[in-house]
C-alpha cells in the first residue's frame, strides 16, 4: 500500500500541485496521466524516495530498498558505456540470493520473455531504443519487488513492445503486485488500468479510468 | 650486444632503475581502472584539479617537515581531498558547472602552491614538484607505491559492482542498495591517494597523463568494460617501460618521456583503434 498524506512535491519553492491526499492499496494497479511538467515523474521518484517532497509524506509499507523497484525514462543512461545488454539486465539480481545456474537460467527466461534472445553480448550503443527500454524492463522482472514504479515504459516501444509490456504489467497485477504506470497514451490507460490518477495543477484526482477518460476515437490514418 | 638486451639490461644494471620500474609498472596497474572511470563518470578533469590542488599541500608538508616523505604526502592528501571537495561542494551548492568550478580551483591551488614555496624560502625545485623524476624512487617511496598501489587494486576489486551500476544508472542503485555514495566517496580517496603517491615518483601533472592518457586510448580498442581496464593497464605498463628506457638512453627527463610516449600510444589509438579509430570502416557485418 502505498500512501501520501498532504504531499506536495516539484522544485524547492515551486510545489506542483494542491496538496495531495492519496492512498493505493496492495494490489491496485493505477495509471498515472496528466500533461508534460505536471510532475508525473517527480511523483513517482518522490514515491520511490529518490526525491524528497517538499512537504507533506510518502509511506509504502515495504522496504524501499529491495521493496520497490522503480523504471525511470531511459534517456538518463549513457548509451556510450562499455556493457552489454546481457550485465544490464543481470544487474536486477542485486540483492536477491540465487546461485549461479539458477541466476543464468533465470536470465535467459526473462530475456526470451522480453524477447531479447540473441541480444546479450549487444553493446548498449548497438541497441535501439525499443530493444535498452525491453531491457530496463527485463531488469526489474528480475528484481520481484512487490512495489512497481513505471514511468513512461511504453515510450519507444513499437506496438508488439507496447503489447508485450501491457500483458507483463497485467501479469505482474495478477501476482498481487502493487503498480502504478504514467503512461501519455489515454485509450491503453483507460483500456488498461482499473484506476487512473490525473495530475493537474489545480487539483489531482483519483477515479476509475472508465469515468475519467472519455473514450478515445480510433485515429485512422489514410 | 644483441639488441633485445638493450630493453631490460639499464634495469638489471642499476637498482634506481629497477625501481623507477616496479614503481611505475604498479602504479599504471592502479591508475588503470581509477582512469577508466573517471573517464565514464566524466569527471577526466578532476584528475588535473587534485593533482594541482595537491602542491599546496605538499609545499605546507615541505615549508614543516623539509623533504620527507610522510610530510609531503599527508599535506598532498589532505590538500588534494579538500581541493576536490570543495570543487564538488560549489558546484552543489550553488549550481556552478562542474568543469568551471574545476577551472577555478587549478589556478588558484598552484598559485598558492607557489607562494607558498616562495615563503618557505628554501628552495624546493617547483620543476621537480610538477614534473618529478622516477629515478629518484627511493627504497621508502617504492614501499609507500607497492602499499598503495595493492590497496587500490584490491578496493577497487570490492566497489568495482556498486561503482559501475552508480555511474551507469545512479538512480536504480538508490533504489537496492545504500552503497553508491561509498563507492564514489572511496573511489575518489583513492583517486588522490595514487595522484599523491604518484607525484613523488613522476611528479604531480605527469602522473595525471600517466592516468589519463592510457584510459582514454583504451576506448579505441575495446566496448567492454574489463578490457578497457586491461587495455589501459597493459598501456600504461609500456608507457612506463619505454619512456624509462628512453629517458636512460637519450639523458631525458623520466617523468615526460613516460607520459610522452603514453601520449603516442593515444594518438596510435586514435588513428588505428578497432573501436571507432580514423582509419577504421564499420564492419558491414558484425562478428558477433
Amino acid at each position: 500500500m502505498i500512501t501520501c498524506t498532504a504531499l506536495r512535491w516539484g522544485a524547492p519553492g515551486q510545489p506542483l500541485t494542491p496538496a495531495l491526499d492519496l492512498r493505493l492499496e496492495t494490489g491496485s494497479l493505477t495509471g498515472v496521466i496528466g500533461a508534460n511538467g505536471t510532475g508525473k515523474s517527480s511523483l513517482l521518484k518522490v514515491i520511490a524516495g529518490l526525491q524528497k517532497p517538499l512537504a507533506g509524506k510518502v509511506t509504502v509499507d515495504t522496504p524501499r530498498r529491495g521493496g520497490l523497484s522503480f523504471l525511470p525514462q531511459q534517456q538518463h543512461l549513457d548509451r556510450q558505456f562499455p556493457i552489454s545488454l546481457q550485465e544490464l539486465v543481470a544487474a536486477g539480481f542485486w540483492g536477491t540470493q540465487l546461485s549461479a545456474p539458477q541466476r543464468s537460467q533465470r536470465l535467459q527466461a526473462v530475456l526470451e520473455d522480453w524477447c531479447l534472445g540473441g541480444l546479450e553480448q549487444r553493446p548498449l550503443m548497438a541497441l535501439s531504443g525499443g530493444e535498452l527500454q525491453r531491457a530496463l524492463l527485463a531488469r526489474m522482472s528480475l528484481a520481484d519487488a512487490p512495489v512497481l514504479l513505471l514511468d513512461e515504459p511504453h515510450a519507444a516501444l513499437d506496438e508488439d513492445g507496447q503489447a508485450l509490456c501491457w500483458k507483463h504489467i497485467h501479469a505482474w497485477h495478477a501476482a498481487g503486485r502493487t503498480l502504478v504506470v504514467v503512461c501519455h497514451d489515454l485509450a491503453a490507460v483507460r483500456e488498461h488500468t482499473p484506476q487512473v490518477l490525473q495530475i493537474k495543477s489545480s487539483g489531482c484526482v483519483l477515479a476509475p479510468s472508465k469515468e475519467l477518460i472519455r473514450a478515445q476515437p480510433r485515429m485512422q490514418v489514410a | 650486444m644483441h639488441f633485445t638486451a638493450h630493453l631490460w639490461l639499464p634495469f638489471v644494471d642499476f637498482i634506481f632503475m629497477r625501481r623507477a620500474l616496479i614503481g611505475g609498472l604498479v602504479l599504471a596497474c592502479s591508475t588503470a581502472p581509477l582512469g577508466v572511470f573517471l573517464i565514464l563518470r566524466r569527471m577526466s578533469l578532476i584528475g588535473d584539479a587534485v593533482a594541482h590542488g595537491i602542491l599546496p599541500g605538499a609545499a605546507l608538508g615541505f615549508w614543516f617537515a623539509g623533504l620527507s616523505l610522510p610530510a609531503l604526502t599527508l599535506g598532498g592528501l589532505g590538500a588534494g581531498l579538500s581541493m576536490a571537495g570543495l570543487a564538488a561542494w560549489i558546484t552543489r551548492r550553488t549550481g556552478l558547472r562542474e568543469d568551471a568550478s574545476l577551472a577555478a580551483i587549478y589556478p588558484i591551488s598552484l598559485a598558492a602552491g607557489v607562494l607558498i614555496l616562495g615563503l618557505a624560502g628554501k628552495r624546493l625545485d617547483l620543476l621537480h614538484l610538477l614534473f618529478g623524476s622516477a629515478l629518484a624512487v627511493d627504497d621508502t617511496t617504492l614501499t609507500g607505491m607497492l602499499w598503495v598501489s595493492g590497496f587500490s587494486l584490491i578496493a577497487m576489486t570490492l566497489i568495482y559492482k556498486p561503482l559501475l551500476l552508480d555511474t551507469l544508472d545512479p538512480l536504480f542503485l538508490q533504489t537496492v542498495s545504500r552503497l553508491g555514495p561509498v563507492a564514489h566517496g572511496l573511489f575518489l580517496t583513492l583517486v588522490v591517494l595514487n595522484l599523491v603517491i604518484g607525484f613523488q615518483a613522476i611528479g604531480a601533472l605527469m602522473v595525471v597523463g600517466l592516468m589519463m592518457l592510457p584510459a582514454i586510448a583504451s576506448r579505441f580498442w575495446s566496448r567492454r568494460l574489463p578490457v578497457l581496464i586491461a587495455v589501459s593497464a597493459v598501456l600504461g605498463c609500456l608507457s612506463v617501460w619505454l619512456g624509462l628506457l628512453l629517458s636512460f638512453y637519450y639523458s631525458l627527463p623520466s617523468g615526460p618521456a613516460i607520459v610522452l610516449v603514453a601520449g603516442g600510444g593515444y594518438l596510435l589509438s586514435v588513428v588505428f583503434g578497432p573501436v571507432h579509430g580514423l582509419l577504421r570502416r564499420p564492419p558491414l557485418l558484425s562478428s558477433q
